[in-house]
């Protein structure tokens, strides 16, 4: 198993009031496997891929990755955020050099490992210029290819095409599923829009604003490239739907 | 196709930029030549060369100390005692300010002591630094230091509190340790914030250096 996340709890105390994140949330990934958090905004979904990351600690339960326990950030979990934190005194080029200086490769493999990433990203020519200088686009796949720089085992991203409006948002989907089919690595993505995660993931797992639990576990068995206009796609997608009403706020009063 | 486009939507900012540019600068001169207007009827009114001196007098008083040598001579040494005082400011600003913006029980421990003796006027410090440091350049190399060193702790402490939470989880999941944080995430990051309280020392020291 790629990544085990195994009981975890999380609480946040705000002005007196104990509000829980995560309950009991566990499942567990397979290798290569593509998978979406989805569910509403304060459903703990993102809470959820932070302790992954080892951005902050869980009350109680563990993530294993390739069977070691996760207790604090590192490269073998690439991390992609919604605002791309790419560094703006940095080039792309450093930008995508750095985790791999981080981690010490030998200069001769940085190099090679630039070339194929440039490459893939469609960034050759564009290495030189400044994050400000680049498209948004640009940025997005900038940020991409510098959490895969150290190949990690997992790639952890945070709505990572929220940023980006409606139709740059489809075609990056198009490049962001090339770049993943290239080698496969193992994905955990959040995001609030259904179509995103059923064009992309094999799995969605659905979590509901009440008291962050799973509502909804669900493969996605369609062949890639996906066409949206599939009569399953859309079968695909009136699930999830459903599934993500029942997690909003209005439908879980207790 | 795309770069004769942005090309020439580049050159055409260009221009507008120069137009304004120009605007800006008649402005500025209409200001001057108002100001000099109505200081010049002003001082025809008044008719007292003490009270309010006409603009021609401080111009021709202007020309006639810039061509003073010794005038020229102690400006050189008033500038040189700035830039030592400014250089002693950074050189004690900077950790001081890192320091702070780093640690929580740093900035707890040293906030108070700074925030109260920085209320205290640069004047009073004179007799002081005098006893202190005896006559001499000493008093006022302490002086120009002290009225830089605040600007330069705060804005450097600032700088590194406004540091996105996200630069520090990023470097830490590409395998960053503390050492290359510090060169690579928080330094760079700072830098401008700490560029500002420079300046504003540069601007104090002129100030405290009478």
């Amino acid at each position: 198993m790629e990544l085990t996340v195994d009981a975890i709890n999380k609480t946040f105390i705000s002005n007196g009031n104990i509000n829980q994140v995560l309950k009991d949330i566990s499942f567990e990934v397979d290798k290569g496997q593509f998978i979406s958090l989805l569910g509403p905004s304060g459903c703990g979904k993102t809470t959820l891929l932070t302790i992954i990351a080892g951005f902050q600690k869980p009350d109680s339960g563990s993530i294993i990755v390739e069977g070691k326990k996760v207790v604090k950030a590192g490269p073998d979990r690439g991390f992609v955020f919604q605002n791309y934190a790419l560094f703006p005194w940095m080039t792309v080029k450093d930008n995508i050099l750095f985790p791999m200086k981080q981690i010490k490769m030998p200069k001769a493999e940085r190099e090679e490992r630039l070339k194929v990433l440039l490459e893939m990203s469609q960034l050759e020519g564009r290495e030189g210029l400044y994050p400000h200088q680049i498209s948004g686009g640009m940025k997005q796949r900038t940020a991409l290819v510098r959490a895969l720089a150290t190949k990690p085992s997992v790639l952890l991203m945070d709505e990572p095409l929220g940023a980006l409006d409606f139709q740059m948002r489809q075609s990056l989907q198009d490049e962001l599923e090339e770049i993943w089919l290239r080698d496969r690595t193992t994905v955990v993505m959040v995001t609030h829009d259904v179509d995103e995660a059923v064009y992309l993931s094999d799995r969605v797992i659905v979590m509901s604003t009440n008291k962050g639990q799973i509502v909804e576990d669900m493969n996605i068995e369609l062949d890639r490239p996906r066409n949206r206009k599939s009569i399953e796609y859309e079968k695909y997608k009136n699930q999830l739907t459903i599934a993500l009403t029942k997690a909003s706020p209005e439908m879980t009063e207790d | 196709m795309e770069n004769k486009a942005s090309l020439y939507k580049g050159r055409s900012r260009y221009s507008e930029m120069k137009k304004r540019d120009i605007k800006e600068r008649i402005y500025r001169g209409l200001v001057f030549v108002g100001v000099i207007g109505i200081w010049y009827f002003g001082a025809i009114r008044i008719d007292s060369p003490l009270l309010l001196p006409t603009p021609m007098a401080i111009a021709k008083a202007l020309v006639s100390s810039v061509t003073d040598p010794e005038i020229l001579l102690n400006l050189s040494i008033t500038m040189k005692r700035v830039l030592k005082g400014f250089l002693y400011a950074l050189l004690a600003g900077i950790p001081i300010g890192y320091i702070m913006g780093l640690s929580e029980l740093a900035e707890k421990l040293l906030g108070g002591i700074i925030d109260s003796v920085r209320q205290v006027p640069i004047m009073a410090w004179v007799p002081l630094t005098i006893i202190w440091l005896g006559i001499g350049d000493g008093p006022t190399l302490f002086m120009i230091a002290l009225s830089g060193v605040f600007p330069i702790i705060l804005n450097t402490m600032q700088g590194v509190r406004g540091i996105s939470k996200d630069y520090y989880n990023a470097a830490r999941s590409m395998g960053a340790g503390p050492l290359s944080i510090f060169v690579n995430v928080i330094i760079p990051a700072s830098i401008p914030d700490v560029l500002t309280g420079a300046r504003i020392a540069v601007g104090t020291g002129w100030m405290s250096v009478v």
